[in-house]
């Protein structure tokens, strides 16, 4: 480059420029200079002879095979001095426990818990879980959880700050100054006995028990019954199901529940009677995505919408239902659909639908609304549900049990008044982060600091602890005892299966210390088992003992009570007061909904639930306003784009996402990130929303003052819906012209079950086809049954050592998920049409990825799985580049080194690996094996019965946690088995056929269940 | 024509370098073959224990210390009570005796050398093999017969191969045995 044209300009624009000039082009003939090796005389290189180097030569040698003969030391053995009787090593123990509000089986090897999986003996759950429930394993294992107490940051013993705190305690009961105790919502009998116990030595003891997102729903069932006895829904038994921003699949406290009963009603193989579900919400939901009709209307109008359905069916249809107050009756005799439909732009046509299928299935359909909804629209809802004889579908048998409805925000806001007058004595944070979670209307933060006797029992670091004079490190829940009721029918135990990893205490045992004035180590073991013989055991009437009974329930997790709510048709909305709200629709109306997999900000510390792309944007590591299309161009906001939102509430400035599918001049916010006191995984994540939250009375749904502007500056948010794209070509709806998805409605089904098959083309193959006998592995997944609620992502992750990579590495596309769940759109921007898909290898019979490898480290075996050997690849990539599916990874770094200053790579993150699976290192592809292991666990268990293999023996890590059973997996072979029945079924196809690779994972083709006259 | 560095390198001293390595490389490879195998690797355990007086002259079984070897992968090295079990009455004034009652007592960790290992990366389960009546000699060789236990064949992947794909000629005693699986992801997850 030295040699380009000195004299003339500097650069060059492009490359044919580059290469015109003549000079470089001679130079490029030439590999030398001229001249270059004229003065070479090689009698001047030897500076010894020939023969010294061979002898130098020989003797390094012999050096060097002398210096072989030592063995290597291969380590030692340490067996255990008493081995305890049943345990194995190199076998899993699994106990059942209870773990993020779940009854789950933790799987543990060699003593240390390494995986979390579903109880499938659970009434409710069986066996299934989430997304967010598997991953808490890596909390317990989180470097930066707190490993000693401290006193004002400087670690102390726990006896002095037992007879500190015991000091301040007594002091405030003899001053009768009030000790403020802030916790979550108390769902634990044991834990709810132990408050009251404790609030009875203390008598000035207040309990403060919020959520960062109140229960609505709850408090509007108690005005309009007079209990708490709120019943869970059956969904197997409902027709038509209307969600009003009710994201009641996945981010509802009973998804898992939820989603169960759901899919059962979505189930090809048993009937083709589906469920109708209409979603009408602003964000887009997972819910929403898996609707058969999304309406999209700002979530401030719910209120209006339902008392338009409120007037067709009352007024209009003349349903007489009794307990209408008059009051009621007033604003739902002046609104009708029509108005609605007016007012809000909705196509009246599809409400009308709705409400026609609302009304011929009353008694068998449902209406919920979603917990941030405001008391108002819920009230409304109980009212709709009652006027059609939905409450048909209340389950009070296994309702909900709560032992108290949470306090409302504006309390909190009395207590920092009262901290700043000194009228507070003493601040216990019971597990709970107030600083961050509050809303800046309570003004909690500034008056916390500001506290001297504060008090913090928490599992690591947050903004509420740094500021507490007192900070106790607390157990995880793998560390500790307890109990749990969500249900009214149902009991659950949480036993450890790990002793404290640090020094720190149960948190409850904490409190127990403070009550009894001694420290004992089983003290609220002993409490527990004690609270369980009295609540429980003398009320079951069962023959055996106690201590049999308590080893048994233990064992099971949980205990099935006799208890249930009644019907009391106690319905009164007399005491009610409501009007209908003016909405300016010009306004902007902020709308703040729960994270999917984040939680509260528990988990914001959590790599692998931080990088589970988010269900619909697909976003990983942030949270975003996301807004429609139409507004943001109005706004001139283009992705990444930082805008100020405004409100009465605050100021929060944060990166835009434009959205397809919401209503305009609506932005929707998740909360749980943009923690401030962090893990060094979670820095800087999102952006704090919680402050917006509007606290007169508790409310997710701001529009009054609301002003949006773009500001100016960037921010980067990753989404991983480019990566791993199956087509470059971007046409519109290429992913039905290239067969990825297809779709039809029921109806098309119905008519003609071979729908899908009728334009099919009959594919030859040039090469000769593989005979495969015996087992061979295929996969199954129901796409009308999916949800794309991720939890199979994260039980893979798990399952097979899947690392983080960071949201950097996510950028580049470098995601390590063997599993993605891929979102298409098609239709229009403002109600596009949204379909799901879970991608992960194909295990084709023709792998094309096999014929590219130079090292033969990927190839096939004789039971149709395609393998990977990792100690043979050499990281040539070419088996990614040659895959149509893109689901193989390359690991690019040493990834557990690589993130974050190498955050999970220490003694006590590894501690997490399955050590049934490698752990891989820098330059090696991998992707999903099928759980090899499981399937090597299972032919050992065969061998040992003295049997053959069956495919029914194996259940893959993903496929037993799926809420709604959508993955099937087993012997293609075996003509009987279930996953031979889906690949055979008329729905069953493969993506992308025409390649001819034979892929052994078959999709069932998802049904819409549209109106007959629409199809 | 002018003699060039390039000359001088490519045709003498290449050919010459080259010759040494590959020499080198051969001798060294066969010197240190078993070895590298860890073929007849004795390692000294912390309390001398004789295979030859427990399992050949006395005739205890080996899974009668080697637990848990027809259930899950290891073939567990005996927890300390199970020596306890007879070295509570028998032997108990000899100084090897005496150290180990002393592990137990103390309840310190008692770390034998590690003999036999396959690689981190390749899964070997015990229970599969030892399930099909396959007897703990064909890889450990005659324990009965030591005094000191020493790795007696070869644990690389030729040697497992040779044996997955000629089960009737290795494993001559047994009456009936299937070829072994060869597939990668056999061994290797």
């Amino acid at each position: 480059m030295k040699n380009v044209s000195t004299d003339k300009k500097e650069f060059w624009r492009s490359l044919k420029e580059y290469y015109d000039n003549p000079e470089t082009f001679r130079n490029k003939i030439n590999e030398f200079q001229d001249g270059v090796t004229d003065d070479f005389n090689p009698d001047e290189l030897n500076k010894f002879s020939r023969r010294k180097f061979l002898a130098l030569m020989t003797a390094s040698a012999a050096l060097t095979a002398t210096a072989c003969t030592n063995y290597r030391d291969k380590g030692e053995i340490i067996p255990f001095t008493n081995r305890a009787e049943g345990h194995l090593p190199g076998t899993p123990d699994y106990y059942a426990s209870h773990i993020n509000g779940k009854s789950v089986l933790v799987k543990v090897r060699e003593g240390r818990p390494i995986n979390i999986e579903g109880n499938p003996d659970h009434p409710v759950l069986s066996g299934r879980l989430d997304a967010q429930t598997p991953a808490d394993l890596l909390n317990l294992y989180d470097p930066e959880r707190l490993k000693n107490p401290s006193i004002n940051t400087s670690s102390a013993d726990w006896s002095v700050i037992d007879s500190e705190v015991l000091g301040i305690l007594n002091k405030c009961a003899d001053d009768n100054k009030e000790i403020a105790l802030i916790t979550h919502s108390v769902n634990s009998p044991t834990q709810f006995k132990l408050l009251e116990d404790f609030s009875k030595k203390y008598n000035s003891l207040k309990i403060y028990s919020y959520e960062l997102v109140q229960n609505n729903r709850l408090k509007a069932w108690k005005n309009c019954y007079g209990n708490l006895d709120i019943p869970s829904i059956s969904w197997d038994k409902a027709k038509i199901i209307l969600a009003l921003e009710a994201d009641f699949l996945a981010r509802d406290d009973n998804a898992i529940g939820n989603a169960i009963l759901f899919a059962q009603n979505r189930d090809v193989m048993n009937s083709t009677e589906f469920n109708r579900l209409y979603a009408v919400e602003g964000g887009l939901s997972l819910t929403g995505m898996n609707a058969d009709y999304r309406l999209p209307i700002r979530p401030d109008a719910q209120f209006h919408f339902v008392t338009a359905l409120l007037n067709h069916f009352v007024i209009e249809r003349k349903i007489s239902f009794a307990k209408i107050p008059a009051a009621v009756e007033n604003i739902i005799s002046n609104y009708s659909l029509a108005d609605f439909s007016n007012e809000f732009n909705v196509e009246l046509k599809i409400i009308k639908n709705l409400a026609n299928d609302l009304l011929t299935h009353q008694g068998s359909s449902i209406i919920y609304a979603g917990e941030t909804l405001p008391v108002e629209v819920h009230t409304l809802v109980f009212l709709l549900n009652e006027v059609l004889a939905n409450t048909k579908l209340y389950n009070f048998k296994s309702g909900f049990k709560y032992y108290n409805t949470a306090t409302d925000f504006t309390d909190f806001k009395t207590l920092s008044e009262k901290l700043r007058k000194g009228e507070v004595g003493a601040v216990i944070n019971f597990d709970a982060n107030p600083v961050y979670h509050l809303p800046s209307a309570v003004d909690f933060a500034d008056a916390f600091s500001k506290f001297a006797n504060s008090i913090s029992i928490v599992e690591s670091e947050n903004e509420t602890s740094a500021i507490s004079k007192y900070v106790l490190a607390a157990n995880h829940e793998l560390e500790s005892w307890g109990d749990h009721q969500t249900r009214a029918d149902l009991y659950e135990l949480q036993q450890p299966v790990i002793a404290p990893l640090f020094d720190t205490r149960q948190k409850e045992n904490i409190l127990l210390t403070w009550l009894n004035g001694v420290y004992d180590e089983k003290a609220y073991h002993k409490y527990l088992m004690a609270n369980f013989s009295e609540i429980i055991y003398k009320k079951q009437n069962t023959p055996v003992d106690v201590k049999t009974y308590w080893y048994n329930c233990l064992h099971d997790g949980f205990v099935e009570l006799k208890n249930s709510y009644t019907s009391d048709g106690s319905f009164n909305l007399d005491n009610v007061s409501l009007s209908l709200p003016k909405i300016d629709k010009s306004n902007f109306v902020v709308h703040l909904q729960k994270s999917y997999f984040v939680g509260d900000g528990k988990f914001t510390n959590n790599g692998w639930l931080q990088e589970i792309p988010h269900p619909v944007t697909k976003i990983t590591w942030d949270n975003y306003a996301s807004i429609s299309p139409l507004t943001a161009d109005s706004l001139g906001v283009k992705n990444d784009d930082l805008i100020e939102i405004k409100t009465g509430e605050g100021n929060l400035t944060i990166a835009a996402f434009v959205q397809p599918g919401l209503p305009e001049n609506t932005i929707v916010i998740e909360l749980g990130y943009g923690r401030s006191v962090i893990g060094d995984v979670g820095k800087g994540t999102g952006f704090n929303a919680n402050k917006l939250i509007s606290i007169e009375p508790s409310n997710y749904i701001i529009n009054k003052n609301v002003s949006v502007s773009k500001i100016g500056g960037r921010y980067k948010l990753v989404s991983t819906q480019e990566h791993h794209s199956l087509d470059d070509t971007f046409v519109k709806d290429f992913h039905k012209l290239r067969k990825i998805i297809r779709e039809g409605s029921l109806e098309e089904y119905k008519n003609n079950p071979n729908f899908l098959h009728e334009d099919e083309l009959h594919l030859v193959g040039i090469t000769r086809e593989h005979q495969y006998e015996g087992l061979k592995w295929g996969m199954a997944i129901d796409l009308n049954k999916c949800i794309s609620c991720a939890s199979c992502v994260t039980a893979c992750n798990i399952e097979n050592n899947v690392p983080v990579v960071g949201k950097d590495q996510v950028s580049r596309g470098r995601e390590m998920q063997w599993m993605r769940i891929d979102r298409y759109y098609s239709g229009t921007p403002n109600a596009p049409e949204i379909s799901n898909q879970p991608m992960l290898c194909q295990h084709c019979d023709n792998a094309p990825c096999e014929n590219v490898c130079p090292v033969n480290a990927t190839n096939h075996s004789a039971d149709g799985l395609n393998q990977m050997a990792y100690n043979r690849c050499v990281g040539t990539r070419y088996c990614a580049n040659n895959c149509p599916y893109k689901v193989r990874r390359f690991n690019f770094y040493d990834f557990r080194e690589h993130l974050a200053d190498a955050y999970y790579q220490n003694n006590l993150s590894n501690l997490i690996h399955n050590p049934e699976v490698t752990v891989r290192s820098r330059g090696v592809m991998e992707k999903c094996t099928f759980c090899i292991q499981r399937i090597m666990d299972a032919r050992s268990e065969a061998i040992k019965e003295n049997r053959e293999l069956k495919g029914t023996d194996v259940v893959t890590a993903c496929q037993s946690v799926c809420p709604t059973n959508a993955i099937v997996f087993g012997d293609i072979n075996d003509k009987n088995s279930k996953v031979s029945k889906y690949r055979e079924h008329k729905l069953g196809y493969h993506v992308l056929e025409e390649l001819y690779v034979k892929p052994n994972v078959t999709y069932l083709a998802k049904l819409r269940n549209t109106h007959s006259e629409e199809s | 024509m002018k003699k060039t560095a390039l000359d001088y390198t490519l045709k003498i001293r290449l050919p010459l370098i080259l010759f040494i390595i590959l020499s080198t490389y051969l001798i060294t490879f066969y010197l240190s073959r078993a070895e590298r195998d860890g073929v007849g690797y004795t390692p000294q355990q912390p309390i001398k224990y004789s295979h030859k007086l427990h399992a050949g002259d006395m005739g205890i079984d080996c899974q009668y210390c080697h637990t848990g070897v027809t259930k899950g992968r290891h073939a567990l090295v005996p927890s300390v009570n199970i020596c306890m079990n007879c070295h509570n009455v028998a032997r108990k004034d000899r100084p090897e005796i005496i150290k180990l009652t002393e592990y137990y007592e103390e309840n310190k960790p008692l770390p034998w050398k590690r003999i036999h290992k396959v690689p981190e990366y390749a899964y070997f389960d015990h229970s599969v093999h030892v399930n099909k009546g396959i007897d703990c000699e064909s890889c450990h060789g005659n324990v009965r017969e030591m005094e000191e236990v020493s790795q007696m064949k070869s644990f690389t992947m030729t040697a497992c191969l040779d044996c997955h794909r000629n089960p009737h000629e290795q494993l001559q005693y047994l009456e009936q045995v299937n070829i072994g699986p060869e597939n990668c992801a056999a061994c290797h997850r």
